[in-house]
């Protein structure tokens, strides 16, 4: 048989389909989970977008080892919390929030029996919101399900940004009262 | 010190790392705060989604920066049937075309049903040798044709079942419905999706059919059932499945998947392969008359990868493969033994 020795091009060969894709994939599917999760762990979403970034140039770097578990869901979770864990212990943080870091799970798709459950617990979410006292309720839902910024919101309510702060917490205990039965 | 007021900012991930730090710190510290810090999560993530607004296309952007990820990456078109006409992108800055292929027209004959039917009527596209194309049909799945290829989209397309029929190669990323199978009809057998990936090659001319998995399952099923071997198998990621002359189909787990859809990046790969099918292959994708004295040559199996390059540099490289001499007359090229090697065989 003839030897084929080297490339008869001197170019690299384009990167592969699968790999490309596969990457691709994974970060439009969980980039957004990935960075909640490393916030759950670091608390700082500037230091967590960060680990997630350098995550997604170590597999990127990497992609052609060719192994497709490496951009499934729970490799990347893992990995992330590693890479928080390897921060955390860098930073010297306590050793007891490592210790709860370490027990920090994702949150997982649900099972039909979950949402079944959950539909029940969103009436009781719903209800708890509704009793809020009216004024500390709107805050709370402009920045919980409109998603606007503390000073956008003081902004719009032409209210002090420490006012927001304070209605906010107001709000969180005592959602914290009326859900703690569904809490732990 | 921090304060219970702080621990919102911590779930929120407002805080810079040093606050970060100081918070866990202090929650670390005594129980009861830990146990105030899960309850307020759990709160958070029962009313609301995430507490940042996460900004996919920065980061996409800031990992290209840092050199990772696909520069032409773009929303994969994925509604609608288009009409026939220049194909969107697909990697097409990878793309090697001939001039006359630049145009890239997508030769799609287009015949109507005779019944009324005036949104889908039946479709045919075709590429020719040379061109390739992309194309989305109407129930979100992608099709990538491969060279001199024939896919023929029936009216009927999503009605009952998605049934395609195709002659010659290409790759499918399909959106799985289960209520309405989508089926690759081809003269040899029926591949069947069962969710995502595959490639199917059915070149009328070739003798056989065959089925690489990229991604989830496909059901290969031969047209006629014969007695020796199974008509039906389904294939995983990985498995290469052909039903050959017989009808029987056969199964080969954990091929290198990245070899056979090579050509979906525009790269020709071939490993210990017949003489005779790299240069048909090559004529099919150069659409050259390029002819190949295997008598002299030798017929021995032969591995090279092309990255496609112009005609005349593939041509070369299977050349220097094979040891042989090019020769062009009337648009025909002709692969023949060096004269130097013939006159040193003479010896």
């Amino acid at each position: 048989m003839k030897r084929f020795v080297g490339s008869p091009f001197s170019a690299a060969p384009s990167p592969a389909f699968d790999c490309d894709r596969a990457w691709e994939q994974a970060l439009e599917q969980h980039y957004a989970a990935l960075c909640d999760f490393a916030v759950s762990m670091l608390g700082s979403a500037d230091v967590a977008a960060d680990l997630v970034h350098d995550l997604f140039l170590h597999l990127w770097r990497t992609r052609r080892l060719g192994d497709a578990s490496r951009f499934g869901r729970p490799y990347l979770f893992v990995a992330t919390r590693n890479r928080a864990l390897k921060y955390l212990r860098h930073q010297r943080v306590a050793q007891g929030w490592i210790e709860r870091t370490l027990l920090e799970e994702p949150v997982s798709p649900e099972t039909p029996d979950a949402r079944c459950e959950r539909q029940d617990l969103e009436r009781a979410v719903d209800q708890a919101i509704a009793e809020l006292p009216p004024r500390c309720r709107e805050i709370f839902l402009l920045r919980r399900r409109e998603e606007l910024s503390y000073s956008e919101i003081a902004e719009r309510a032409g209210i002090s940004l420490n006012t927001v702060k304070s209605q906010i917490w107001r709000a969180a205990l005592l959602l914290r009262e009326k859900l703690r039965e569904h809490l732990d | 010190m921090p304060k219970d007021e702080d621990l919102i900012r911590l779930i929120e991930g407002e805080c810079t790392a040093e606050e970060a730090a100081a918070i866990q710190r202090w929650v670390s510290a005594d129980p009861e705060r830990a146990a105030l810090l899960r309850q307020l999560r759990t709160v958070w993530r029962l009313t609301g989604g995430s507490p940042q607004r996460w900004n996919l296309d920065a980061a996409r952007k800031r990992l290209q920066s840092a050199g990772a990820g696909v520069d032409d990456a773009e929303p994969l078109p994925n509604a609608g049937v288009r009409a026939p006409g220049p194909a969107r992108r697909w990697y097409l800055s990878r793309w090697p075309m001939r001039a006359a292929a630049a145009v890239f027209a997508l030769a799609a004959g287009l015949y109507w049903a005779a019944r009324m039917s005036p949104e889908y009527p039946d479709r045919e596209y075709t590429t020719a040798p040379g061109q390739r194309a992309e194309l989305s049909l109407r129930d979100g799945s992608r099709v990538l044709l491969s060279v001199d290829t024939r896919l023929r989209v029936p009216r009927d397309f999503g009605e009952a079942t998605r049934t395609v029929e195709l002659s010659g190669q290409a790759y499918f990323v399909v959106r799985h419905d289960a209520q309405r199978p989508f089926l690759v009809q081809t003269r040899r057998g029926v591949a069947e999706d069962l969710g995502t990936a595959f490639d199917v090659r059915a070149y009328d001319h070739e003798s056989f059919v065959q089925v690489v998995v990229a991604e989830g399952a496909v059901a290969l099923q031969a047209a006629r059932a014969r007695e020796a071997g199974p008509a039906r198998l389904t294939l995983y990621a990985r498995d290469r499945g052909v039903i050959d002359a017989g009808g029987t189909v056969r199964r080969s787990p954990l091929v290198t998947v990245d070899d056979y859809v090579a050509w979906t990046r525009g790269a020709l790969v071939f490993h210990n392969a017949p003489v005779d099918s790299v240069v048909a292959e090559l004529r099919r994708w150069y659409d050259v008359d390029l002819r190949v004295e295997t008598a002299s040559l030798g017929t021995e199996p032969i591995t090279i990868t092309f990255t496609m390059e112009s005609a005349g540099e593939a041509i070369a490289a299977l050349a220097k493969v094979l040891d042989a001499e090019i020769a062009r007359s009337n648009g025909v090229v002709r692969l023949a033994p060096r004269r130097s090697r013939v006159r040193s065989q003479e010896k």
